[in-house]
């Protein structure tokens, strides 16, 4: 009894050691798993219907981050005019946030759009950062280390939101540069980011990303005909930390309403589940099909073997 | 109706002695009570302090309609009226009575987990003074712009990039 | 060459013995049997030397303004547009034409289709050389070049289908030395590094299918990371890596087609009787595998167009262009090619394949540059980064000639085997 008692032990132990080895192995499909984000992670809630275009926010950023001297002040309100390749102002290696303005026909306003690193639940900068620069803290921020960056820029082809930047200025010390929700000096010690503490329309509203969640719901059920019936950022790409209520449909202000629901890693899964089928299969198939094309080959060699005998 | 209201209730007063006062339900305060003028500068850093003329704003806002439901009268959202319809003047009338300096701090934010809680959404002193003032001043086209209420600091200037603080001018051709 | 070639009977040479019986120096193999002077003589007597000579008159200097002002100096590499010419050709374009290596070293060694042993070493040739100048490619347009090795040794994301890349590029450019090492090891006349290669050859072949298989289809699987901005007919995140696998498979025999054809016509004193007179016979040949995975990515395009109801995007101007796409650069050659092998005109099949190469590295442009944005706006990329993308194009070209004109690639080594 004691031994069968031992062998089933062994029996569990090697099962185990496989498993362990198949975990190891797996490696590309087990980080291709869903990760919801972190249950206390921190976010802020982007009010459209409060913002009034005053770019104190850009101001705050651009202190807090030691970004260069703009090249307008930043009361000077000629920037919303400003259009490159068709295209309102974006995040780049001097300003990871910006505000943009929209005139939206229906309103007797206009109004504004604070652009600036969403913080991803599941970051596809993230997750297609060959040198995983990148990190998804607990606290809810995204941050990057510029340390290990190669400087591939795949990042920003992955970001549905087009908000890594590059410092394509420098030969010697490139590197990435965007929002880091503030994350070294302010969120990992409890504190809010710059721009949230700067907005004096509390226009930014942080707290724990589920709170927000509430919050934004309460503000559209309680106003009713205020805002639309969505926060973007709950559920685009697989959640956001910073998300977004408007009065009009998204899409008027700038945002992508087409970017997919699920984590943009989930497009990549299709790809990532046949690496260790071809990794495995391959060699046996392959071998297999060389042994039947050369059969004849090798019969002929064997029998000028034996005739020469 | 409210006068009469008010002289039953000091003339309740005056009969227990005319030192008791006790904040009742119903009992709702009046324009004139207020200051004519209120100095808001607690948050002051980027800009200097507004001198708030509160005589002059009688004029054009009913006090609910900033004091929500705590000057006592009939609380103008009707959300708010689910619950404060009779809530009557409340003890703290002041803006910091009710809205936090500390809207975002770690306490905070972490007091808005008390599962009873219906303020989960009630903003800070700073986002409650602008919400409140601009929302307002754009409909009645009151002044909007930063520096038509406050006036710019140093420190402001530093912040902004501008006045004394402006950029280059050679490099603002630059981009 | 030929005009030395006709005077002195050792050269090109084919064996480790000069015409006295000496044996040729290393030295004196690299300067082709020549004395420096008439090594100079015909170098200067080729107009397409000094083709390549204004082009890095220009380019050289380019290239050290990216590397000392940056890529911001040279490209029009925005934040929108991180990726430019020299990945979207670099890369993306370098790999698949690049797969032929694989895809002989399976036919001849796997399936033991030795009539195809002549171009064998051409197609593992302009396999290693293509995959080492998308390396240098991308050496070119990372931002920080000196950390290449950080992936594989410092800090590695290997979720990530990048990691995927580099590591099969990177082991795979190790295969695919291996496998050139035995003309060069009969070129030198160290007998023994070459039976060590010839016993792995199997292990090393396979290791190429599986390898190529992964990282061609992980080219296209990085667009996966993209399915907002890379115009929906031209991503298909089901299939996007089939494509890219199933394309590269034409590309690589396409561009074996198009560097053997040169060979022959330009370097006709280099190739021996073998490679010469089999040439025809496996240009059909490898025009039948051609046309059969064109009809097979044909196929499964339009699967892809069906799988994820895109009819409607065809009526668009970018369904027009990408039917012009699979029209010129898919049908047409697809076409050219089964004409060709059923009446046997070297001729058509060779333009076929040049037009499958280019519509390649079209597709190419069209997924990592043309209709990516689609709906932002286009970028033109700078003259600069072109000339550049043109002077790594040409040092390619050199090296390869380099190699030809020396190893035994289109003629046998009639030293000792």
């Amino acid at each position: 009894m004691k031994k069968t008692v031992s062998r089933r032990n062994l029996l569990k132990g090697g099962l185990a050691g496989t498993a362990a080895i198949a975990v190891m192995k797996n490696n590309e499909t087990q980080a291709a798993q869903t990760f919801e984000g972190y249950p206390e992670g921190m976010g802020v809630l982007v009010d459209l219907t409060r913002c009034v275009g005053c770019r104190s926010c850009e101001a705050a950023c651009n202190k807090e981050q030691g970004l260069p001297e703009p090249a307008k002040p930043f009361d000077d309100y000629s920037v919303f005019d400003e259009i490159k390749h068709g295209q309102k102002r974006r995040t780049d290696e001097t300003a990871y946030t910006i505000v943009n303005k929209y005139d939206i026909p229906e309103l007797d306003h206009p109004l504004f759009r604070k652009v600036q690193c969403n913080h991803c639940q599941e970051p596809a900068c993230l997750t297609s950062c060959f040198v995983n620069a990148y990190t998804k803290t607990p606290e809810g921020a995204v941050i990057y280390n510029s340390k290990v960056c190669v400087g591939c820029r795949t990042c920003m082809i992955a970001c549905p939101f087009y908000i890594p930047t590059f410092k394509y200025s420098s030969a010697f010390n490139p590197r990435i540069m965007k929002c880091i929700f503030c994350y070294d000096t302010r969120l990992k010690d409890g504190k809010p980011p710059a721009c949230v503490e700067a907005c004096p329309q509390e226009a930014l509203t942080f707290g724990r990303r589920n709170d927000l969640i509430n919050m934004g719901r309460q503000r559209i059920r309680e106003t009713p005909g205020k805002y639309v019936e969505h926060i973007y950022g709950e559920t685009e790409v697989g959640g956001t930390a910073w998300m977004y209520l408007s009065s009009v449909s998204f899409d008027k202000v700038g945002f992508d309403t087409h970017v997919p629901k699920e984590p943009i890693l989930n497009s990549v899964k299709e790809f990532l589940a046949i690496v260790p089928m071809v990794l495995t299969i391959w060699p046996g198939l392959f071998a297999g099909f060389h042994l039947l094309a050369t059969r004849k080959e090798k019969i002929k060699e064997q029998e000028e073997k034996e005739e020469q005998v | 109706m409210r006068t009469r209201k008010r002289i039953i209730q000091t003339a309740f007063a005056l009969a227990f002695g005319g030192i008791l006062i006790i904040p009742t339900h119903g009992w709702s305060m009046d324009a004139e009570d207020a200051p004519e003028s209120v100095t808001i500068d607690s948050l002051a850093n980027l800009y200097t302090g507004v001198e708030f003329n509160h005589a002059m704003h009688v004029e054009y806002a009913s006090c609910q309609e900033c004091h929500h439901h705590t000057t006592g009268g009939a609380v103008v959202n009707p959300n708010c009226a689910r619950c404060h319809r009779n809530s009557g003047e409340a003890d703290e009338v002041t803006c910091t009575g009710c809205h936090a300096t500390n809207r975002f701090s770690e306490t905070y934010i972490r007091a808005l987990e008390a599962p009873e809680l219906y303020h989960i959404d009630k903003p800070g002193l700073k986002g409650a003074y602008h919400l409140n003032c601009v929302s307002c001043h754009e409909t009645t086209s009151g002044p909007t712009g930063c520096l038509d209420c406050h006036t710019m600091t140093e420190s402001g200037e530093k912040m902004f990039n501008t006045g004394s603080h402006s950029p280059a001018k050679g490099q603002q051709s630059g981009h | 060459m030929r005009f030395f070639s006709k005077e002195r009977p050792e050269i090109p040479i084919v064996n480790h013995l000069k015409a006295d019986g000496t044996e040729w120096t290393i030295k004196e193999k690299l300067w082709l049997g020549l004395s420096v002077a008439e090594y100079k003589k015909q170098f200067f007597r080729n107009p397409v030397n000094w083709l390549m000579i204004g082009i890095f008159a220009l380019g050289v200097p380019l290239i050290l303004q990216r590397y000392i002002y940056g890529l911001g100096a040279v490209t029009h590499a925005s934040n929108d547009y991180p990726w430019g010419l020299f990945l979207g050709f670099g890369l993306f374009g370098m790999v698949p034409l690049s797969a032929s290596g694989f895809m002989l070293g399976t036919t001849v060694e796997l399936f033991g289709r030795k009539d195809f042993h002549p171009i064998e070493r051409l197609a593992l040739l302009n396999g290693l050389l293509g995959y080492f100048f998308a390396v240098l490619f991308l050496e070119v347009d990372l931002g920080m070049p000196w950390r290449l090795p950080y992936p594989m040794f410092v800090s590695l994301g290997p979720a990530a289908v990048l990691f995927l890349v580099a590591w099969h590029v990177a082991t795979y450019l190790s295969v695919q030395i291996a496998e050139v090492l035995p003309a060069f090891f009969e070129w030198i006349g160290w007998l023994k590094g070459k039976r060590v290669i010839r016993k792995m050859v199997l292990g090393l072949t396979i290791a190429g299918i599986i390898l190529s298989t992964l990282h061609q289809g992980a080219l296209g699987a990085l667009f996966t990371y993209a399915p907002s901005k890379v115009h929906p007919l031209w991503l298909s995140v089901n299939f996007q890596w089939i494509h890219f696998f199933c394309s590269s498979i034409f590309a690589g025999l396409s561009m074996v087609i198009i560097s053997s054809t040169l060979i022959r016509n330009f370097m006709a004193w280099r190739c021996d009787d073998e490679f010469k007179d089999n040439l025809d016979y496996i240009t059909i040949g490898l025009a039948k595998g051609c046309s059969y995975a064109m009809i097979t990515y044909l196929i499964i395009k339009i699967v892809a167009v069906a799988h994820d109801q895109e009819w409607s995007y065809l009526l668009t101007g970018w369904g027009s262009y990408y039917m012009l796409e699979l029209g010129i650069a898919v049908v047409l050659p697809m076409f050219m090619f089964a004409v060709g092998i059923r009446n046997h005109y070297v001729g058509l099949i060779r333009f076929a394949a040049l037009i499958a190469a280019l519509g390649i590295i079209w597709n190419r442009l069209n997924t990592s540059m043309i209709c990516y944005n689609w709906q932002l706006y286009q970028e033109i990329p700078h003259w600069k980064e072109v000339w550049i993308t043109i002077t790594v194009y040409s040092l390619y070209f050199l090296t390869y000639r380099f190699i030809v004109y020396r190893l035994p690639i289109v003629y046998g080594w009639k030293g000792e085997k």
